[in-house]
This record gives C-alpha cells, sequence and structure tokens, in this order.
C-alpha cells in the first residue's frame, strides 16, 4: 500500500486534470469520480491542498455556486492551460510507464 | 473529535496564518457532509491540513524587496573579543525600514553579543553603530521585574518613552493579546507568570514606545507552537509598518520570509 | 522629575509585595531596642538605630540588586540614569522614614523624661538618610546578593564592636549615631556633639550618593561606539 501512495502522490493532479476532462466537479464528487476509477480512497487532506495548487497556476478555475438544496459549492474546471498541460503530461506519462513496464518485466 | 470541533480548530489555525478561513473550511464542511467520515480520517490534525493549505496557497516566488532609503540601523566593522576569543570579527549589519533580518549562527558565535553592541549595551573593541531612530530590545530571558505586575511593567517602560499611564497600559495589553495573552491586564506579579509568558512580556516591553528599530533576541523562548506563529505575524506586521527588525533565530523555518540573513558561523560569506 | 516619580512609584510597589523584607524591617530593630532595654537604656537608643540603618540598608541592597536586570531596557526606553537611582532613593527614603515614626514614638512614650526628643529624631532621620545610599553603594560594587549581605553584616558588627572613641570607627557609615546618642542621653553633654555627628552623617551621605552615581552612571552610561543620525 505504501508503495501505491507514493505513485500516487506524483499523479495525483494529473489525476485531478483527468477527472475534471470528463466535466466540472466539485470536491466530494472528484474524490468520487478517481475512488471509482481504482485510485481508491482520496483523502480531503491530500485532495483540498492539490486543487489549491492547481488553481494557483491556472490549470484549473473555480467559483462558488449556492445550491439548490445546502450550503454554497466550490466548483472546479479545467482551464484551457490544465486541458493542454493533461494533454502533453499524459503523454509523457505514458512514455514514461511503458519504459518502467519494458525494464520490469521478467526475462 | 466532532466535525464542528474540527472545523473550528481549522478556522483558528488558518487564521493564525493570516488565511481567509472561509473557503478551506467551506469546503472541508462540505466533503465532510457529503462523506460522512470522521474528520481526522478524511482530513488529518487540523495543524497539520491547515500547513497543507498554506503551503498550497503560499506564492512560492519571494517579493523581491529593495532597501529603501537610509538604513535606520548601520553597524560596521563591529569586532569583539573576550581574552584570546575573538568573537566577532568586522561584521556588518544594515537594516531599513520595513526590513527584517534574521541572524544566524552556531552556538557561541556571537549573535547576542553583536545585538548588544547594536543596543548600546556593550562596547565593542572596534567598530562603529549609527541608528537613525529609537531602539527597542528583547533579550533572550531577564529584563522583567520580579515583583511587579504587568500593567506595572507597562506604566514603568512606558513613562521613559513618554508614554501617559492608560495609554501604556492600553497598547501593552493589546499587544498581549496579539500574542495569545488576552488576562495579561489581571495577572499578578511577574515572578508567578510561567516563562513562556514571562518571555511574551519581555518581547511587549521591548516594542512598547514604538520604537523604529527593534532588536529581538531569539524573544520566542518558552512560546508554544501557537504563540511562536503569532509572534512571527507581529513581526510581518511590524515590517509593513515600516519598523527596522533584527530578530536572532536558530529556527530555520521562517527564513524564506525575511529579507535578509545575517550568519555569524566563522568562515561563513556574510 | 515625573519619570523619577513613576521609578519611586514603581520601586515603592515593589518593596510593599516581599513580605519578608517588610518584616525583617519592622521586627529586627525592635529586636535590637529590647535587646539592650534591660541595662541601661541609652544602649538601646543606639542599637534601634543601628537595627534600622541594618536593615534599611539591606533593603535597599536587595532593591538596587534586583533593579540590575531591567535598568538597562529603561536606559534604552529613554530614562536617564539619575532618575533611575533618585528614585529608587526617594521609594527607600519614605520607607524608612515610615519605619522610623513607630520607633520614634517607642522611644518617646518608653524612655519619657530621660532622653532629649529632638536629639533622638535627628538620628533617626539621619539614619534613614544615610541607609539606603550605603545599601544602593554596595549593590552597585557587588553585583550579587550574598557578598553585599555579608558587607553590610560586617559593617554593623563592627559598629557595635569597635569602640567610638577610637580615630577608626569614624570610617564607620554609623558612627555619627552614637554621638549624637551622647547629647540625647546624657544631660550634661554638649552640642558639640550634635556638630560632629551632622557633620559625620552628612559626609558619609555624600560619599555614599556619590558612589551610586558613580557607579551607575558608570555602568548604564552611553558607549561612544554609537551616533544617532
Amino acid at each position: 500500500m505504501d508503495r501505491r501512495t507514493q505513485w500516487l502522490r506524483g499523479v495525483l493532479d494529473l489525476c485531478v486534470l483527468g477527472a475534471l476532462a470528463r466535466g466540472e466537479s466539485y470536491g466530494y464528487e472528484i474524490a468520487q469520480r478517481l475512488e471509482a476509477g481504482g485510485l481508491g480512497v482520496i483523502a480531503g487532506g491530500t485532495l483540498y491542498p492539490a486543487l489549491l495548487r492547481l488553481e494557483r497556476l491556472g490549470l484549473v478555475v473555480a467559483d462558488w455556486r449556492t445550491g439548490a438544496s445546502g450550503p454554497a459549492r466550490k466548483y472546479y474546471r479545467l482551464s484551457d492551460d490544465g486541458a493542454a498541460t493533461l494533454r502533453s503530461a499524459g503523454a509523457d506519462w505514458a512514455v514514461f510507464v511503458g519504459n518502467v513496464n519494458a525494464i520490469m518485466e521478467v526475462p | 473529535m466532532t466535525a464542528d470541533d474540527w472545523l473550528a480548530a481549522l478556522s483558528a489555525e488558518l487564521r493564525r496564518r493570516r488565511i481567509d478561513p472561509a473557503g478551506p473550511v467551506g469546503e472541508a464542511a462540505a466533503h465532510l457532509r457529503d462523506g460522512g467520515q470522521d474528520p481526522l480520517e478524511a482530513f488529518g490534525p487540523p495543524a497539520a491540513y491547515a500547513l497543507a493549505v498554506v503551503a498550497g496557497l503560499r506564492d512560492a516566488t519571494p517579493r523581491p524587496r529593495g532597501p529603501s532609503g537610509e538604513p535606520r540601523l548601520r553597524a560596521t566593522g563591529i569586532t569583539k573579543r573576550y581574552g584570546r576569543r575573538t568573537v566577532l570579527n568586522g561584521v556588518d549589519l544594515s537594516v531599513h525600514a520595513g526590513e527584517v533580518v534574521a541572524m544566524i549562527g552556531a552556538n557561541g558565535s556571537g549573535k547576542s553579543t553583536m545585538l548588544r553592541i547594536c543596543a548600546g549595551l556593550l562596547s565593542p573593541d572596534s567598530g562603529h553603530v549609527r541608528l537613525g531612530g529609537t531602539v527597542g530590545y528583547c533579550p533572550q530571558n531577564g529584563g522583567t521585574s520580579d515583583f511587579l505586575t504587568p500593567d506595572e511593567h507597562f506604566v514603568l517602560v512606558g513613562a521613559g518613552r513618554g508614554v501617559g499611564r492608560t495609554e501604556a497600559r492600553a497598547r501593552g495589553r493589546s499587544m498581549a493579546a496579539a500574542l495569545d495573552w488576552a488576562d495579561a491586564p489581571r495577572a499578578g506579579q511577574s515572578r508567578h507568570l510561567s516563562g513562556g509568558t514571562r518571555q511574551k512580556l519581555n518581547l511587549i516591553l521591548g516594542r512598547l514606545g514604538d520604537p523604529d528599530v527593534l532588536l529581538l533576541d531569539e524573544p520566542y523562548q518558552g512560546f508554544d507552537n501557537g504563540t511562536y506563529l503569532d509572534f512571527w505575524q507581529q513581526v510581518w506586521h511590524w515590517r509593513d509598518a515600516g519598523k527596522a527588525i533584527v530578530v536572532v533565530t536558530h529556527l530555520l523555518n521562517e527564513l524564506d520570509r525575511v529579507d535578509t540573513v545575517l550568519d555569524l558561523t566563522p568562515g561563513r560569506a556574510r | 522629575m515625573k519619570k523619577t516619580l513613576v521609578v519611586a512609584e514603581m520601586a515603592l510597589r515593589e518593596i510593599s509585595r516581599r513580605r519578608g523584607v517588610l518584616i525583617l524591617l519592622a521586627l529586627l530593630p525592635l529586636a535590637f531596642y529590647y535587646s539592650r532595654r534591660g541595662e541601661a537604656y541609652w544602649q538601646s537608643v543606639r542599637f534601634v538605630s543601628l537595627g534600622i540603618g541594618w536593615t534599611l540598608s539591606t533593603a535597599a541592597l536587595f532593591a538596587g540588586s534586583a533593579a540590575r536586570g531591567i535598568e538597562p531596557r529603561l536606559r534604552i526606553a529613554g530614562y536617564a540614569t539619575h532618575q533611575l537611582y533618585l528614585g529608587r532613593l526617594a521609594a527607600l527614603w519614605t520607607v524608612g522614614l515610615t519605619l522610623a515614626l513607630p520607633y520614634y514614638l517607642l522611644i518617646l512614650v518608653d524612655l519619657d523624661g530621660k532622653v532629649r526628643n529632638d536629639a533622638i529624631a535627628l538620628i533617626l532621620v539621619l539614619t534613614v538618610a544615610v541607609a539606603p545610599p550605603l545599601g544602593l553603594a554596595v549593590a552597585a560594587l557587588l553585583p550579587r546578593e550574598l557578598e553585599g549581605m555579608l558587607v553590610l553584616l560586617t559593617i554593623v558588627a563592627m559598629q557595635m564592636m569597635l569602640d567610638p572613641e577610637k580615630t577608626a570607627a569614624q570610617a564607620l557609615p554609623f558612627w555619627f549615631t552614637r554621638e549624637i546618642g551622647t547629647y540625647a542621653v546624657e544631660s550634661g553633654a554638649g552640642a558639640d556633639h550634635v556638630g560632629r555627628g551632622l557633620a559625620h552623617a552628612g559626609a558619609t551621605l555624600v560619599v555614599f550618593l556619590a558612589v551610586v552615581a558613580l557607579a551607575t552612571t558608570l555602568r548604564l552610561r552611553r558607549r561612544s561606539h554609537i551616533s544617532m543620525a
């Protein structure tokens, strides 16, 4: 499990971008999308700081919306920069994973 | 810990770091409501989460801050020997209004000595100190009177600076509140105060009367973590108000936010 | 003037909170008084004034030592050195006079008719005048209270043991109590005793005040390496 946490730490922000590529969302729902995608439970303590970083870097845009029921929620969506980063970083990641797979193959 | 307690603690921790808590607390509250998890499981301890939020928000690039005008404190060529041991060897120090200098160095590298020389309490063997304004000094310990109450200290030091009684008390008390010491007015003789609280008094007395130059020698001895953070918040606050501040410190966490670092360890570049 | 008064006020507050010192101040001279009361009553007068002199100078020693920690900060805050020691002296003199008054009344009542009341008053006033500068001078010269206490103890012991007729005895700070005391208790004694006593007290006072002023000014002096822009 520890190794997995370390792997996730390296790509969490890209995964968040990926989750938002499917449409805008708010914190808890993003966590659910990631969990449904097989990444396991993402703690709020990890997710929200990552969202703040992405927002600061301009890769996501956020706004508060008052819901019909309940209090206001902060919604996030990909910015143009975010979409571009997701595409290029995603490509780099694919290459990286390919290389790692090749090295780890037992001959 | 209940969610409400956790959220209240988070709010306090964020406020202490001068972050508006509304956004992060609102989001965390919504998350906990949606998921129904235990807050410590979902987010961890409030202080740790607050740190993570700050890290996420903090601007990575330091503000470039040029010196403005004549330095309020300029020490040149300060040399001090104790017998055969040379404690300070030609040290220079310049501090301008609105600038914070951190003075670091190993134990015995002469940090306290340098500060006392700049405060005028000790004579160097050679060198000169030029002051452009009033000075306030806070030693590592001492500087208070066992049998007087904090209020009486405020009046005593205030009178020296020409501040009236009521005004001096008011200023001292408000500074105490900023350092998380709300019941300073009701405190008894200072010999009954805990070490950390007494140091708060020491710090307040150094700052009373609004001196232009502040010389602080590790004034946070005995402070709990919250007060330590409050202290640094006050330092940034005083910097914004145009004070020239020198802080002797061992602890390196705040160094990326000060304007200049002076390292007194022998052999290091100044 | 105002700053000196603030120093004096705070020094008074400090002393009033030191219960042990206050009790000693109040009761030790009483013990001295009654130690000689059985024999020659005139010894009581001398001993009670020595008791007051000793406890008041010890109180001054403690006050002066305790102030060392805060005095540099007060200098930085803008006090002149003379305001610091004059304020402290004013507080100690006030305490001394408050202390001496009940003892004066005690002697008045107890030794009614046997002594010259005005001379007694003079002895007590002069003792109160000399003791604080003595204590502060010792504090200024000796940084630690223990050494200071030993010095004061030695002085008081010598004061009691040395034959007052010897010239050496005049070097002791409270010699004048014996001199004026002679006039107070001996009906045949001339007023020249008073003159000599006053002169001695005056000189002692000046010497100790000078020591306090010089030592404190030296310790808290504005250093030459600092200049104001």
